[in-house]
C-alpha cells in the first residue's frame, strides 16, 4: 500500500510539471520584462510560452520605415541563455544574439518597411537529464515614434 | 484491493481533466503546421517551430505613422461615443474596445483633450464589461487630469490599458477576445487612414503608409486563423480576405538590405529601399472594403 502511494505521488508530481509550466508565465512578462523595454513603447501584444530545451518559437511582425524598435527576449533563469535571431522573410540572418554575448535585448531601425521574423531557441543543456528544463520565454517588442 | 483502486482513480482523475484542457489550449496556440512553420535550423539542429506568434502594429503606432505622413484631424470619421450603449455582447465589446482605442490614439495624436477624455471613459466601461481588471488608479480621474496635457504621459496611460488587457486575456485563456480587440483596432486605424486621404490631391506618403499595411493584414489573418473555430471571428474572415486580395494588387519591391551593427550602442540598422506601386484606385478600393468591414464591427 505504501509502495503504491509512493508510485502515485511520484507520477502525480511528474505529470504536474506541465501544470506548473502553464502557470509559470502568468505575470512573468509584466513583472520581469516590460520594465526593461523603456524608453521604448510596448506594442501591447503578449508573446509568451513555456518552452523546453530544444524548442523554437517565432514571432512574425512588421518593422515600419522610420521607426526604431527594441526586441527583448526575456526568459526564466532555469532554461539558461536563450538564443534569438532576427531574420528577413527569406530567412537571411540580420542579427544573432549569440554573437553579442547572448544579450537579451537589441535595438533596430529600418529605412523602409518590411516583414521580419524573430526566432528564439532554447538550447540543449550541457548536462543531459531525463527531464528537460522548461521555463517561460517572452518576446517583447517596443517602438519609438521618432527616428532621426 | 477496492480501496487501492479508489486511490488510483482519485489521484489520476484531475490529471486526465487537466490534460484534456491543456490539449484544447494547445489547439488555440498559433499553429505549427502553417506555411511559416518550416523545419528550421539553429546551428546543426533541425527543429520544428513549437509556437508562432503574429503581431500587428498597435493603433498608437499606426496613428503616429499617419500623422508623420501628414494626415489631418477629422473627428467626423470616428466612432461615436454614444454607440457604446449598444455593445452588450463580449464580442461587440471587445471589437469596439479596439475601435475606440484607435479613436483615442488618433485624438491623442492631435492633442484633442476633451475627446481623449471621452474615449477613455467609454474604454473604461467596455473594459469593465469584459471583466478586465484594471490596476488601481489606471482610469483615475486624477491621474488623467494630471497627465491630459502631456501627450507622452497620456501615451503611456493608453499603452498600459491595452497591454494590461492583452496580457490578462491571454493569461486567462481568452486569446480570442484579445484577438477581437486587435482586429477592431487595426480595422479602425485603416478606416481612419483611408478616410483622411485627399482623393483630389493624394499624398504619396500617406498612400504608401496605407499600402504597407498589406504586411500587417497578412499577420492579422494568420493570427485570427488560430481562432477560426470562433464563430464571431469566422464572420469577418471573408471581408478580411477580400481586403487582402486588394492589397495583393499593390506591389512592394524591396532591395536587398545592407546591415550595419553597432555593438557599443547595441543597435542594428537595416538599410533597405522599397518601391511601392500603389494607385489611388487601389486606395479607393481598400476604403470601400474597410468601410464595409468597419460598419459590421461598430453596428
Amino acid at each position: 500500500m505504501k509502495g503504491l502511494v509512493k508510485i502515485l505521488f511520484v507520477s502525480a508530481l511528474v505529470a504536474s510539471f506541465p501544470i506548473m509550466g502553464f502557470s509559470q508565465c502568468k505575470g512573468f512578462t509584466k513583472k520581469q520584462c516590460l520594465p526593461i523595454l523603456e524608453p521604448y513603447l510596448y506594442n501591447g501584444q503578449l508573446n509568451s510560452a513555456v518552452l523546453s530545451e530544444g524548442d523554437v518559437a517565432e514571432l512574425l511582425l512588421t518593422f515600419y520605415g522610420g521607426q526604431e524598435y527594441r526586441v527583448l527576449v526575456c526568459s526564466q533563469d532555469l532554461i539558461g541563455k536563450v538564443e534569438f535571431k532576427l531574420l528577413d522573410t527569406d530567412r537571411n540572418e540580420i542579427f544573432f544574439n549569440k554573437e553579442h554575448d547572448y544579450t537579451t535585448n537589441w535595438d533596430f531601425n529600418a529605412n523602409s518597411t518590411q516583414q521580419l521574423i524573430i526566432q528564439v531557441l532554447v538550447p540543449q543543456g550541457a548536462v543531459k537529464t531525463d527531464i528537460a528544463n522548461s521555463g517561460c520565454v517572452s518576446i517583447v517588442v517596443g517602438f519609438k515614434e521618432k527616428y532621426e | 484491493m477496492f480501496i487501492r483502486w479508489r486511490i488510483i482513480v482519485i489521484f489520476l482523475l484531475p490529471l486526465v481533466f487537466y490534460s484534456c484542457n491543456n490539449s484544447k489550449n494547445s489547439s488555440n496556440d498559433a499553429n505549427v503546421d502553417s506555411d511559416s512553420a518550416n523545419n528550421i535550423g539553429f546551428q546543426d539542429h533541425a527543429q520544428k517551430v513549437k509556437k508562432i506568434f503574429y503581431n500587428i502594429p498597435s493603433p498608437i503606432e499606426m496613428s503616429s505613422l499617419m500623422q508623420r505622413a501628414g494626415a489631418d484631424y477629422d473627428p467626423s470619421i470616428l466612432n461615436r461615443i454614444e454607440s457604446a450603449e449598444r455593445y452588450n455582447t463580449n464580442s461587440k465589446m471587445a471589437l469596439n474596445l479596439g475601435v475606440y482605442g484607435a479613436n483615442l490614439s488618433y485624438t491623442r495624436m492631435f492633442d484633442q483633450i476633451q475627446e481623449s477624455v471621452n474615449y477613455l471613459s467609454v474604454i473604461r466601461k467596455l473594459s469593465e464589461g469584459l471583466g478586465i481588471p484594471q490596476q488601481p488608479g489606471t482610469f483615475a480621474v486624477s491621474r488623467i487630469e494630471q497627465n491630459i496635457e502631456n501627450r507622452d504621459s497620456l501615451l503611456y496611460i493608453i499603452t498600459d490599458i491595452y497591454a494590461s488587457a492583452d496580457i490578462y486575456l491571454k493569461e486567462s485563456n481568452r486569446g480570442s477576445t484579445a484577438a477581437l480587440i486587435i482586429l477592431g483596432g487595426w480595422v479602425e486605424a485603416l478606416y481612419i487612414a483611408t478616410n483622411i486621404v485627399d482623393y483630389n490631391d493624394p499624398s504619396k506618403e500617406i498612400m504608401e503608409r496605407i499600402a504597407e499595411q498589406k504586411y500587417s493584414l497578412n499577420n492579422l489573418i494568420e493570427l485570427l486563423k488560430v481562432y477560426e473555430n470562433d464563430e464571431i471571428i469566422a464572420l469577418y474572415m471573408p471581408l478580411l480576405e477580400k481586403l487582402n486580395a486588394t492589397f495583393d494588387k499593390i506591389e512592394i519591391i524591396t532591395t536587398k538590405a545592407e546591415i550595419i551593427t553597432d555593438s557599443v550602442k547595441k543597435v542594428t540598422s537595416i538599410s533597405n529601399q522599397n518601391k511601392i506601386n500603389v494607385a489611388i484606385e487601389n486606395i479607393k478600393e481598400l476604403k470601400t472594403i474597410v468601410t464595409e468591414l468597419r460598419k459590421e464591427l461598430i453596428k
